[in-house]
């Protein structure tokens, strides 16, 4: 995005005198007659117009609408004359102290949050950690750099799968290296229990960060050399010259990189549902995420009207974390 | 976007590695590899070695790796047509996305018009909605089109490349876009004074021109269609239409634990991940950093 708004501002020179040159096009001076210039920007863009309308915004509004019917049976076809509840589904959700579905709901939402914070600070901490090392003078620098990106092959629904058996109690490699090499007195349980978040939020954070470390670069490439060479010579630190130079010129960058990384951890789905029963479990009160909640109620309960109200609420989350995440970067988005 | 920004020297002297910071990045280094590196070795194991838990050892047993696990994984379940079908569905969604995203992207880089501005706003605001939102509005969509027109759609592999365009055509078009606009205009409007038409410069110059570019949003739409889990767990129910992603969970079902194939599988589901990334590794930074969001 960032990249985009550069080449913006290096095309607007030559912008210009093209528009001029379509204008004269358009009464006819050049190339196609009129109405076909007018037309033929509609043209190209048609098809993929037709595949977000059918595939994104009409999906969309029947979500919207299942969302406020009673739909819990089987038979699925029979949606359209399922009987309107209005808002019941919601309310069902949110506040019905009986209801089995709230405690999940909280607890799935509660554990979004949490996931989604945990991995975005990971991903920028250890993106920024090894963006800064990796740009030193030092051999072997393009192999390290290359190794650094190996998580990026890992499919991430393998991402579940691979961790899920790392993280085994009495089997796995984690609690072999803790117990057995460093002498960890116990051997944690990774995947039950209020670990459960770091089991999900490690491997998530892990196969990521390459993403965040690249953008990082980039944006580090970006900063003249002349404000650390001041920096220098005024005697600073390297930390203040992190904490003054780097971090305060990088913020644009990770704004953009924190905004991919809020909703890709939100909606994130894969790594979750193969961790836990081979892709058929329940994660537990501490591992669960809307995701795969919404997922069992509406596909192993067949609560469609349910999902459908969770989904809605889902997104709602994540506006809810982007206008937070836009709070934060507010004066940074301005200043490009 | 940022992949195709060069990474330019940041000062003509830079500052050498202290023993501390080569310490940290070793340590972030091996943790970052080891995972990877685990999945290979199990993937070279017995599943009773696995499972027992008994003399777990970072270092394998040179003299004792199952080779033949990458054969029994094939016999074990259907692993080849998963494969099959991963390839055909990602391959086509791959093209279809990627012509059709340059037609939009071409169209949004190069004319001025009412509802381009809205246009671009609609595209991106699709990253905004979580794909488990429609997941059943489509699966409804699908079946009674079926029934309206008698053609199968749910169960097949058209009706997962439709889905994987759709998916992966707002991204697509924002990158293809960015690299369109990059590209000189007046060698568009060189081609029209001599008598080509917009359409016949859009082909024979700007999308050789935009090879990086058009290979960059095929990683993308590639790399992420093979990710793709949950629409496939719901649209595919047959083993003839199953993708990688749902099929590969046989190994470690209900009945059977068999992790050592299980992880050969999943070290096998990397090779063409890996193939790109070490062949077209710039293209591929490029696409998957605009690619960041879904």
């Amino acid at each position: 995005m960032i990249a985009q708004d550069e080449e913006q501002k290096i095309t607007t020179g030559a912008d210009g005198t093209a528009v001029q040159l379509q204008a004269e096009a358009a009464a006819g001076g050049i190339g196609l007659p009129e109405r076909r210039v007018r037309l033929l920007p509609y043209l190209l863009l048609a098809p993929a117009a037709a595949f977000l309308v059918f595939v994104h915004f009409i999906p969309m509004g029947v979500s919207l609408y299942m969302s406020t019917l009673k739909l819990n049976q089987g038979h699925l076809l029979e949606f359209l004359t399922a009987p309107f509840i209005g808002v019941q589904n919601f309310t069902y959700i949110l506040f019905n102290p009986i209801s089995p579905i709230r405690g999940q709901f909280l607890d799935a939402a509660r554990n979004t949050v949490i996931y989604t914070v945990a991995v975005n600070a990971i991903m920028l901490l250890g993106g920024l950690t090894a963006a800064v090392l990796t740009t030193r003078e030092f051999r072997g620098r393009g192999i390290v750099r290359t190794l650094l990106l190996m998580p990026w092959i890992v499919p991430t629904y393998v991402v579940g799968f691979l961790w899920g058996f790392m993280w085994q109690p009495d089997t796995g490699i984690v609690n072999h290296i803790l117990h057995d090499m460093l002498h960890l007195p116990i051997r944690p349980f990774w995947i039950v229990g209020p670990l459960t978040m770091v089991a999900i939020v490690v491997p998530t954070a892990w196969r990521n960060f390459p993403q965040t470390m690249l953008m990082l670069s980039a944006g580090l490439a970006g900063i003249p050399a002349d404000l650390y060479e001041a920096a220098e010579v005024d005697g600073a630190s390297s930390w203040q010259r992190l904490r003054h130079i780097t971090v305060p010129m990088l913020r644009p960058v990770i704004a953009v990189v924190t905004l991919f990384g809020i909703i890709s951890t939100v909606y994130s789905f894969n790594v979750v549902f193969t961790m836990f029963g081979g892709g058929a479990g329940y994660a537990g009160d501490w591992g669960d995420v809307l995701t795969t909640m919404i997922f069992r109620n509406s596909f192993g309960q067949l609560n469609f009207g349910i999902g459908a109200a969770a989904s809605v609420l889902l997104m709602l989350v994540c506006v809810g974390l982007v206008i937070i995440w836009y709070w934060t970067f507010r004066e940074d988005l301005r200043a490009r | 976007m940022i992949g195709h920004v060069r990474i330019r020297r940041r000062s003509p002297r830079r500052s050498r590695l202290t023993p501390p910071q080569a310490l940290l990045l070793g340590l972030i280094v091996v943790l970052t590899v080891f995972p990877i590196y685990w999945m290979v070795v199990s993937s070279l194991k017995t599943n009773f070695e696995l499972l027992s838990g008994s003399n777990v050892s970072l270092l394998p047993d040179v003299l004792a790796l199952q080779f033949r696990n990458y054969a029994t994984m094939f016999q074990r379940l259907s692993l080849a047509i998963y494969i099959r079908n991963s390839l055909i569905i990602c391959g086509t969604a791959t093209l279809i996305a990627v012509a059709l995203a340059s037609l939009s992207g071409f169209s949004l880089a190069y004319f001025r018009f009412r509802g381009a501005g809205a246009y671009g706003v609609a595209v991106m605001a699709t990253q905004l909605l979580p794909g488990i939102m429609f997941l059943l509005p489509m699966f409804l969509i699908f079946t009674q089109a079926q029934q309206l027109t008698g053609l199968q759609i749910v169960n097949t592999h058209q009706g997962l490349i439709l889905l994987y365009v759709a998916f992966f055509m707002p991204l697509s078009i924002w990158i293809l876009r960015g690299y369109f606009a990059a590209i000189p205009r007046e060698l568009v409007e060189a081609a029209q004074v001599d008598g080509t038409s917009i359409l016949g410069a859009f082909w024979r110059i700007v999308l050789p021109l935009s090879v990086p570019g058009l290979i960059a949003t095929a990683t993308y739409v590639f790399l992420t269609a093979w990710d793709e889990l949950l629409f496939a767990v719901v649209m595919t129910q047959t083993a003839d239409t199953q993708t990688i992603p749902v099929g590969i969970r046989g190994y470690i079902g209900e009945q059977a634990s068999n992790y050592n194939l299980l992880m050969a599988a999943a070290t096998a589901v990397c090779v063409p991940p890996a193939l790109i990334f070490f062949f077209l590794q710039r293209q591929m930074v490029s696409g998957l950093t605009a690619g960041a969001v879904k």
